[in-house]
């Protein structure tokens, strides 16, 4: 109520005003009246009574104006009027207008397009139900490392926990599906049916499936994603009343999950169940690929639960030390897990936005202040009328508003642009969470405008107070230089500032784009040029592990026979394509190691001709052969650190290794021979160490799914339709996925790249806003120098010596500006130092090649202005004034 | 900013002219004669100091103001003080007057006793 008496009350007295206004010159009149009555009684000329009366009254417009301000609705009214004006000012400077625009869009949309991928991806919480409560739980190795659970500890944290429900697994799982009769790969999970409870997320269609069908009772069935009923399915109403054929079981569709449904940011296209009770998880012997959610009992804080599951653990321990020794549990929220890797960067790319939006605010406050310089007889006649400064400041204001809203209308463009763009860039092979549901929405949109406007107050407050300070003097003066220097210096000490804005960015950029070149030129140990990698997957119904074998042995040569290829190897798990095996092992001829003891290494099943086809040089004895088939003596061939941390000097062939893995047939106490040693490897990462790594032949280690390495002779994707025709002439429902080698590589770097390309395209939106502050200033300062270089020139100063003039003073001033930012980027960079590969925070050769760039780029944005002062005619200068 | 051209303490201003509404409805001419009569001249108001504040105190609610007609057949504005602005008066009088006091014994003390 109370509202809307106020909004009654001030549209009244807007409806009033002009009765007010109409008033006041009446009411001043009279009182002008009444005192030259005054006077002409005291015996004074008429005239002489109206000079008398109108000096006691003092200025009329300015007792007028001041009277005004104390209208209410004025606020409203003289805004109006302001906003017409900025208006009418903008458009007849559209150089200087365009330039600012320019510069707020360009800082403005910057921000506002990584804000939309950081509010998406980082801020908002998962949807599940009460997402706070909802944790992941892991195990970790002996380095500390988060790693997957053993199912027997699983089931007896479900047992002994009092502090979680819900527990159930979860793992990522790819099947082979015959959809429409075409084979396909599909990634989805495997997921305990607790676990729908964890998240607290029922289907949208149908049920989830029960904890009696998960233990192993009746376990043909699957849950899909709404994306895949609606790509796979064409979104059939019937869904629920549908099988699958996965892998050759028909499993029945009994739900299908929300739109946008992830587990913990995962695209998972189905949902199946471990088919498997709690006594037969208990029974596996070794660690699966899942990790398990869980929900917080309500009022139990993150750190009790995790110390509660630590305990636990401890007691795992003491009951199976061959499982558990030297390991312990993890638990972090899901958002945490989802985005926790990504905090580095996205604080980067924040950073880099914000500093961009701020050189882009010291650069229009810059050209505003310039503007202003030139309309100082404006504002000097307005306030000799009698504008308050208050009423200057907010006129100037308004105007800086009125550019900051066209700015965020303009930077929405450039974000909708720069969006679309940072999209592209993170390409699919760059898997960020929830990428696909960026947009431009009302949050963002609301958050741009509002960037703007307090950008508008940011760079408006300050040139409108410069401004107007003493304005009256300039008209009193009657001269053209009263606020100069002062205006100078403001101009100067902006540059000053953006400049060190600018070093940073450009030393952050450097030093990223550095480390990316030291990355991108580490030898991976292999020759990725040139090689093809197919994946092919075989469908479980029909092809059991001999069979599978079979196949792979089939087809290799005859993938080898193709034209323009010229070696043609495979292995189930590619190097840097993703985790693999990695497990405990020891010397035969040695003593057992005691539990916690155990060498680790990386596992990796081969077959013949693979260190050939990689370019990975063999440095003793042989490759396996097709003689090595399941049923020979089983091999070895190790890399060179299991022989250096194993071996020493000793020769290693014909040494036998104990593995942790159970090859099929269920035999643990299998004796490997080593037959061959190669080089190492990079495995999982580019910046990663060099791990010990055992290769095995893959006939002893069969799997249904293998990667194809060939190496071709011209472009290797030429090869792509033929690899994918030959596998399917040989087995229709097998799905292949051809990439190249070096895409496989390429995207094990594809974050810093992205974060190095993104930051140094920020960087270079600064230089060129500080190219043009620096161009802008020193335009100013020869124009109100004319004069002065002007009666240089005519005592005989040389070109070359006004050149020195300007281009010298703009130096000095980005000198400043470089040291201050050479201070601030060595506090600045540190904060980088997780995303920085071989590159030191304070690397000098990067912090002297950016001052350096900055500097020759302000000597040449002052060459510009420096060139105008050299031609000037001094005797048509000298004249005029 | 500029300077009062009339002598008067700011702040007292608001106090002088709610002074001399509180005796009878005037325009502003008569405010301005008042308060020099008053003071014996001393005190002179600077125009550009007591339309705005007129304006203000009508904007706070302290006074009104209606046109009338003066004796000479003449349209004036006259102020006249509202409730509040007479509380407002009688509060600020005995602040001005417990302030001056204060001063007056200051200025006027001979040796401490």
């Amino acid at each position: 109520m109370a509202f809307i008496a106020e909004t009654w009350r001030r549209l009244r007295s807007i409806a009033r005003r002009d009765a007010l206004e109409d008033g006041l010159d009446e009411e001043i009149r009279f009182h002008l009246d009444q005192q030259i009555e005054k006077n002409r009684r005291a015996g004074m000329s008429p005239d002489e009574a109206r000079r008398h009366a109108v000096l006691k009254f003092g200025g009329v417009d300015g007792v007028k104006e001041r009277t005004r301000d104390e209208f209410r609705p004025s606020l409203l009214e003289d805004t109006g009027r302001d906003l017409r004006q900025g208006i009418r000012l903008l458009r007849r400077a559209p150089g200087l207008t365009a330039a600012a625009l320019l510069t707020l869009a360009l800082g403005i949309g910057a921000t506002s397009a990584i804000f939309s991928v950081v509010r998406t991806v980082m801020l908002q919480p998962l949807p599940y139900a009460d997402p706070d409560r909802v944790v992941a739980v892991w195990e970790t190795n002996r380095s500390g490392d988060r790693n997957v659970i053993a199912p027997a500890n699983f089931v007896a944290w479900r047992e002994r926990s009092q502090t979680l429900e819900h527990l159930g697994m979860a793992g990522p799982q790819t099947l082979a599906m015959v959809i429409n009769g075409q084979p396909e790969e599909v990634s989805g999970m495997t997921f305990s049916a607790d676990a729908f409870r964890a998240l607290g997320v029922q289907p949208l269609l149908g049920r989830a499936y029960t904890a009696a069908e998960d233990s192993g009772g009746d376990d043909g069935v699957i849950v899909v994603s709404y994306e895949f009923w609606q790509k796979w399915l064409g979104g059939r109403p019937d869904v629920l009343t549908t099988t699958l054929t996965t892998e050759g079981r028909r499993r029945a569709i009994v739900g299908v999950m929300p739109q946008g449904f992830t587990v913990v940011g995962r695209q998972a296209d189905f949902l199946i169940p471990y088919g498997q009770s709690p006594e037969q998880l208990r029974a596996v012997a070794g660690r699966g690929n899942s990790y398990a959610l869980a929900r917080l009992r309500q009022g139990v804080t993150l750190e009790g639960a995790a110390s509660e599951m630590r305990s636990i653990f401890a007691q795992l321990q003491e009951e199976a030390p061959r499982r558990n020794a030297g390991r312990s549990v993890t638990l972090l929220p899901v958002q945490e897990q989802m985005v926790g890797e990504l905090r580095p960067a996205s604080v980067a790319l924040t950073g880099a936005a914000v500093l961009v939006l701020l050189v882009a605010c010291v650069n229009v406050a810059n050209l505003l202040l310039a503007r202003s310089a030139a309309r100082e007889r404006e504002v000097g006649m307005r306030s000799a009328l009698g504008a308050g400064r208050g009423r200057l400041v907010r006129q100037m204001l308004v105007e800086s508003l009125v550019l900051a809203v066209a700015g965020g209308v303009a930077g929405l463009a450039v974000a909708a642009l720069c969006h679309r763009g940072l999209l592209l860039l993170v390409s699919e092979r760059m898997p960020i969470p929830r990428l696909d549901q960026v947009s431009l929405d009302l949050p963002v949109v609301a958050f741009t405008m509002l960037t703007a406007l307090a950008t508008g107050l940011v760079f408006g407050l300050l040139p409108a107070f410069v401004a107007t300070r003493d304005a009256g003097s300039v008209v009193r003066e009657g001269g053209r230089h009263g606020g100069g220097h002062r205006v100078r210096r403001v101009l100067s000490t902006l540059v000053v500032a953006e400049v060190a804005l600018s070093l940073v960015l450009l030393a952050s950029a450097g030093l990223l784009m550095r480390s990316f070149v030291k990355l991108q030129s580490i030898d991976p140990g292999f020759r990725a040029e040139g090689v093809l990698t197919a994946r092919a997957q075989l469908p479980a119904t029909r092809y059991d592990l001999v069979r599978a074998t079979g196949f792979f042995r089939d087809v290799l040569p005859r993938l080898a026979a193709l034209p323009g290829v010229q070696y043609a190897a495979g292995t189930s798990c590619l190097p840097l394509a993703g985790p693999c095996i990695g497990t405990g092992f020891f010397r035969l001829d040695r003593p057992t190691p005691v539990d916690g003891q155990v060498p680790s290494g990386q596992v990796r099943p081969i077959t013949p001709a693979f260190f050939k086809t990689m370019g990975i040089p063999q440095v003793d004895g042989r490759d396996f052969s097709l003689s090595d088939p399941a049923d020979s003596p089983p091999v070895a061939i190790v890399s060179e650190a299991v022989v250096r941390e194993q071996f020493g000097s000793e020769d290693p062939l014909g040494r036998r290794l104990h593995i942790n893995i159970t090859p099929p047939g269920g035999r643990t106490d299998v004796e490997w021979t080593i037959v061959g040693v190669v080089r190492d490897i990079k495995l999982s990462s580019l910046e990663g160490d060099l791990r010990p790594t055992i290769y095995l032949p893959s006939a002893q280690l069969p799997t249904r799914s293998m990667t194809f390495v060939l190496r071709t002779e011209g472009e290797p994707l030429g090869l792509g339709t033929s690899v994918t025709k030959l596998v399917h002439s040989m087995e229709p429902e097998a799905p292949v996925d051809v990439r190249t080698m070096e895409d496989v590589v390429g995207s094990t770097i594809a974050r810093p790249r992205v974060v190095s390309v993104l930051v140094g395209a920020f960087a270079l939106v600064a230089l060129a806003l500080s190219a043009i502050g620096v161009y802008g200033v020193m335009a100013y300062s020869v124009r109100e120098r004319t004069q002065e270089i002007a009666l240089r020139i005519a005592l005989g100063a040389t070109a070359l010596s006004v050149c020195r003039l300007v281009v010298g003073q703009a130096v000095r001033l980005v000198l400043i500006g470089i040291v201050a930012g050479l201070l601030s980027a060595s506090w600045v960079t540190g904060l980088l130092e997780r995303l920085l590969y071989d590159v030191e925070p304070l690397d000098p050769a990067t912090f002297a090649a950016t001052g350096l760039l900055l500097l020759v780029v302000a000597a040449i944005a002052s060459y510009v202005p420096a060139r105008r002062g050299m031609r000037m005619a001094p005797a048509d200068v000298l004249r005029t004034n | 900013m500029a300077t009062d051209r009339g002598d008067v303490l700011q702040g007292t201003l608001d106090m002088l002219v709610l002074k001399a509404l509180a005796l009878e409805p005037m325009h502003g001419w008569g405010i301005t004669e008042r308060i020099e009569q008053w003071s014996e001249s001393v005190l002179r108001l600077g125009q550009g100091t007591l339309y705005p504040a007129l304006y203000r105190l009508e904007r706070q609610g302290l006074i009104q103001s209606e046109w009338k007609v003066t004796e000479n057949n003449r349209r004036a504005r006259y102020y006249s003080l509202t409730r509040p602005g007479r509380r407002q008066f009688s509060d600020e009088l005995a602040k001005w007057r417990r302030m001056s006091r204060a001063v007056n014994l200051v200025l006027e003390a001979t040796t401490a006793k």
